[in-house]
């Protein structure tokens, strides 16, 4: 039985193809302006891909900001969920998810059945967002991939107080001028993200939660998710589908039909 | 049964008729009072407007006037003017749409009329009391302050004197200004009608305590206008006595707010006036229904038990012992009764750029519905007037995953 | 200046400090968040007054409990509280003055396990006399709830005795900035913040007796130096200014600030209170008819016609305004206060900032090309 999910993100739009519970494919590119087309050519890249044709797809489930513009998925899931049923589903022990997506991030909290139990979202701000990383890989002028490695040679992170990503930006410029090095100043402002982002779950309260999830693609900068053990005292699992974790969460609630389950 | 729908409805739309001619005939006099030889008060809404009516000034609600912006749209343009001004984009949008508002005389209504006087009551926040200050300077009127110590957690005996003398000031206040005695009696009056229609107002609310819903807090903010302006007189009596039987008679036929009404969610915070359409169709949508709110609750006043005879005591402590005015676990402690008789599956919070007093404590209010109760709540960011601060996507998410959670909630 | 550094030192470890004085004097520690604390009480008490102002450690703890609209100050003491960096406080008292640190008090009550919490709320208003009559019984009240949740018994002789030490200490203050306001070069403005500060973090015995000894050296200093007429001469204003990095970008640029409006300023030590029979009533008097502050009322255009005085008393060439961001009761006054100082002819700049201030860089040039205008 073939399902797939599909997250449209505000950047990055995903497919995930899976067959009784495993993954098949996947598929990953930039949403661009037209989101209906992009999932179009997602999800027939899916089929091209393992030779299928629309038939023997039993469920679609669309998830993301774009999730609306999807016409030919059976329904629509929140991201949120998805990350829940993604996360859930790549290791059962996972009892709280943190995405940290381009827009907004996210902390959430499944109970044992792996439903979602709680969830909190950052306030109206760019601070703890994949945004806020854009803005200061911009001003440093690193690539954002390189933000992980560089951010681990550093060897005395700077302080980035602001949580306004227009102020803070201000603040690295001067950290710039005053000849910080660009592996300290990285590492400060994931230092800054991990603290906003663990803030923001502090809210939800996860007393007793002991296996947590990073999903998402900033999952995959090593130095945030460095900076979040720091605050919050545990390893952190990464997702090892990282930006792929919302549309895995979606093909797996395509199984069931009609239900969230 | 959809003949009896259809009978309510149309009940329902004539309600909503009366309201808004009510409110456009007070508007109508107090911008005729100039003419009619009437003095008009701004007055803050949680302040004593009792004392006004009984001294036949008209009281105007700038607040009021600010709901009427923000439900009009016309809250971003207003606000850009006062920030053009110098006015912070941090401050209270009522307070910047209104102090923009009088230097253009534009909004919905072509601007408030011009006051003789300023009422200032505390028992709300202290922007107000700010806001008030900007008045009386740009129109060179009297301000009085009813000053309400914050129940942080008692109404103090030093308070009781201290609000019990400023009422005793304030009638004096009203006597110079108008050159009228106070009439005690005719006070007692309004206030005796004051009580019965936060009462009557109170009992509108209840009857969403029935399965389904015959309202939604989208009504209530609806219906609120009332209260708030025109408590205290007769014609208030008579709409709520009709509002509210025309609710009990819905609830008694089983006719919902929503259709298939599943999850019930109580609001806090002020209302977002520029989103009300919006937001109730999304809820709606999903069969949820706000069945209760924290902000038109705070018009049925949390001391029932006060000695109305007693003018100046009765009214000290009810204004000063109020929802806003009182720590924030005593508000959780409403909060969570609140919970309970309504039957509420979820809060609902709307976390106010514009008012700190009522966002602030909320993230711990969270917590404690969370903890006593097993309910979970929601966090939308907005602003009431200022739609500046508000992302419908972001906000359409959030409540989508809240309503989806709910669900496993439910089925769990 | 022979106490600086010990003055330097107290700020810098302003929290370590207040713990050994703890352990050496036995003394209790009690925080305050506000100027309108009558620290005279605390003193009575045999207790030692800790002002708290915010952190200058990174925020995260408090964005639990307030959501990043709240000013910085606020987040800040709750920070300094939910980390236990002032677990040796003994108490801590709330006035009410703006909405965030009414909330602020409850969510200390109801978050912090440590140490007493009292809130002392003051009237708003202060222009009536049944508004003076509630800041005596609230004063009054505040001195029962001090003295049993420290288990003391605050006697008028203790108060008056306070209240003598508080005076002296205010006057010293008053004259060094009286001082510095003629020679600005006696002392850099960094060097007026940091003893300020200190006023509010030491030991208030061992302050007395620092203060009163720089009093005479500076008066000896000032009698030596040439007054340097070439400064351009500011007043500072708005809340609390805890930065004291922005003095030398001033100075560097050519000006001076010659006073200020802060309640971490100059409002601190103006109006001494009188010496006699009733001493609460006399601290009251003092909150009354300090310089105000914009959370409080006395009147419609008092806090504008200050700063106006302050101008033409000090000769300064303008006023650099420092608003904290989110912080409403200051944002309130600025416009119309900023548009009495255009009619008065006075140029004035605005500066909003958020803890910590603005990039450096940015910053020196808005303050340079603000002097050079003058
Ligand atoms: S919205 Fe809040 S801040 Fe504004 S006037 Fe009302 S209570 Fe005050
Ligand atoms: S600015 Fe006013 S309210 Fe704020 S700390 Fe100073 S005196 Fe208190
Ligand atoms: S007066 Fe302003 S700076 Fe002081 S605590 Fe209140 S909001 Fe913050």
């Amino acid at each position: 039985m073939y399902t797939i999910g599909i997250d449209i993100g505000s950047v990055t739009a995903k497919g995930a193809l899976m067959s009784d519970g495993a993954l098949v494919s996947s598929q990953v590119c930039f949403t661009g302006y037209n989101t209906a087309a992009t999932a179009r050519s997602i999800y027939e890249g899916l089929l091209e891909k393992e030779g299928l044709k629309e038939t023997s797809i039993e469920g679609i489930v669309a998830t993301g900001y774009g999730r609306n513009s999807v016409p030919f998925a059976d329904r629509t899931v929140t991201e949120i969920m998805c990350h829940a049923a993604g996360a859930y589903h790549l290791n059962p022990a996972v009892r709280a998810v943190i995405d940290i997506g381009g827009q907004d991030s996210k902390a959430i909290v499944l109970s044992d059945g792996g439903r979602v139990a709680n969830f909190v979202m950052n306030d109206k701000c760019a601070a703890g967002t994949g945004r806020f990383l854009e803005v200061m890989a911009r001003a440093l002028e690193v690539d954002l991939d390189q933000f992980g490695t560089l951010s681990l040679q550093a060897d005395q992170p700077a302080k980035i107080s602001n949580l306004c990503a227009v102020f803070a930006e201000s603040e690295v410029v001067s950290l710039i001028a005053k000849g910080e090095k660009r592996e300290n100043i990285i590492a400060g402002i994931h230092a800054a993200i991990g603290s906003r982002v663990m803030a923001m779950t502090g809210r939800l309260g996860m007393w007793g939660v002991t296996t947590l999830m990073m999903t998402g693609g900033v999952a995959k900068n090593t130095g945030v998710v460095k900076a979040l053990e720091k605050v919050w005292g545990n390893p952190i699992h990464v997702s090892p589908h990282a930006q792929l974790t919302g549309a895995i969460g979606a093909a797996r609630l395509a199984r069931v039909a009609g239900s969230p389950e | 049964m959809s003949d009896i729908k259809l009978e309510l409805d149309k009940r329902k739309t004539k309600l909503e008729k009366k309201m808004q001619n009510i409110m456009a005939g007070y508007y109508i006099d107090a911008k005729m009072a100039r003419q009619n030889n009437k003095k008009v008060a701004w007055i803050t809404s949680g302040g004593p407007v009792e004392p006004l009516l009984a001294m036949d000034v008209i009281a105007v609600y700038p607040e009021n006037h600010g709901a009427m912006i923000g439900a009009s749209k016309m809250g971003v343009d207003l606000c850009e003017k006062a920030e053009a001004m110098g006015y912070s984009s941090d401050l209270c949008s009522y307070a910047r749409a209104d102090i923009a508002c009088c230097t253009v005389n534009g909004g919905p209504i072509g601007g408030l009329p011009e006051p003789d006087m300023l009422v200032c009551c505390n028992n709300i926040c202290g922007s107000v009391m700010k806001w008030y200050e900007v008045q009386a300077r740009h129109f060179k009127v009297p301000l009085f302050i009813y000053d309400t110590p914050v129940c942080h957690t008692d109404y103090t005996p030093e308070m009781k004197r201290y609000v019990e003398a400023q009422t005793r000031e304030y009638f004096q206040f009203l006597e110079h200004e108008t050159g009228r005695k106070m009439d005690i009696d005719r006070l007692k009056e309004i206030g005796k009608n004051s009580v019965e229609g936060a009462q009557l107002w109170q009992e509108t609310l209840d009857t969403t305590m029935s399965r389904p819903s015959p309202m939604t807090a989208f009504d209530a903010f609806f219906h609120l206008a009332l209260i708030v302006t025109l408590r205290g007189t007769p014609q208030t009596l008579e709409y709520y006595r009709e509002l509210r039987d025309l609710m009990k008679e819905r609830s008694q036929a089983g006719i919902g707010a929503v259709p298939k009404e599943t999850y019930r969610l109580l609001w806090d915070n002020l209302p977002i006036w520029h989103r009300m359409k919006w937001l109730s169709d999304k809820f709606a949508e999903h069969g949820a229904c706000l069945v209760a709110d924290t902000y038109t609750s705070a018009w049925c006043g949390i001391k029932r038990e006060l000695n109305r005879d007693d003018v100046i005591a009765s009214a000290a402590e009810g204004y000063t012992y109020s929802y806003l005015n009182l720590g924030t676990d005593k508000m959780a402690e409403l909060v969570l009764t609140m919970v309970d008789k309504y039957q509420v599956d979820g809060i609902v919070m709307h976390s106010n750029r514009s008012c700190r007093p009522y966002s602030f404590g909320q993230y711990d209010l969270q917590k404690i519905v969370e903890r006593e109760k097993g309910i979970p709540s929601l966090m939308i960011e907005a602003d009431m007037v200022d739609d500046r601060s508000f992302s419908e996507s972001q906000v359409a998410t959030r409540i989508e995953a809240f309503i989806e959670m709910l669900r496993q909630r439910k089925g769990a | 200046m022979k106490h600086l550094e010990e003055f330097r030192q107290v700020v810098n470890q302003s929290f370590g400090y207040a713990r050994q004085l703890k352990k050496d004097s036995g003394k209790k520690i009690v925080g305050y968040v506000c100027s309108y604390t009558p620290e005279e009480v605390i003193l009575a008490a045999g207790a030692h007054p800790l002002r708290i102002l915010g952190t200058k450690e990174t925020i995260h703890l408090a964005d639990s409990h307030l959501q990043s609209y709240c000013c910085s100050l606020v987040r800040g003491i709750l920070e300094e509280g939910l980390s236990g960096r002032v677990d040796f406080l003994d108490g801590m008292v709330f006035p009410h003055t703006c909405d965030s640190v009414q909330r602020l008090s409850d969510i200390w009550r109801m978050n912090i396990p440590f140490g007493f919490h009292l809130d002392l709320i003051l009237p708003v208003k202060l222009d009536t006399l049944s508004a003076q009559h509630y800041m005596v019984d609230v004063l009054q009240k505040f001195r029962t709830d001090l003295g049993r949740a420290l288990q003391v018994d605050i006697t008028d002789e203790a108060l008056k005795k306070a209240i003598r030490t508080t005076n002296a200490i205010r006057q010293s203050i008053r004259a060094i900035y009286e001082l510095r306001s003629r020679n600005p070069r006696l002392m850099t403005g960094t060097d007026l913040y940091t003893l300020v500060r200190a006023s509010m973090i030491m030991d208030r015995d061992r302050l007395n007796i620092l203060l009163a000894e720089t009093v005479a050296e500076l008066k000896v200093k000032a009698d030596r130096e040439k007054e340097d007429t070439s400064l351009k001469r500011i007043i500072l204003a708005g809340g609390i200014c805890n930065h004291p990095d922005i003095y030398p970008m001033i100075e560097n640029a050519g000006g001076a600030v010659v006073w200020d409006d802060f309640c971490t300023g100059a409002r601190y030590f103006t109006e001494l209170i009188d010496e006699g029979a009733e001493p609460i009533a006399r601290i009251a008097g003092r909150l009354i008819n300090r310089v105000v502050c914009p959370a409080k009322h006395i009147d419609l255009d008092g806090r504008a016609r200050h700063i106006i005085r302050l101008v033409k008393e000090k000769n300064a060439r303008g006023v650099i305004f420092l608003l904290l961001k989110f912080c409403d009761p200051h944002a309130f006054d600025y416009p119309d206060i900023k548009k009495s100082m255009d009619e008065a002819g006075i140029p004035v700049m605005l500066l909003e900032i958020d803890d910590p201030i603005p990039a450096e860089g940015q910053l020196k040039t808005r303050f340079e090309a603000f002097l050079e205008m003058l």
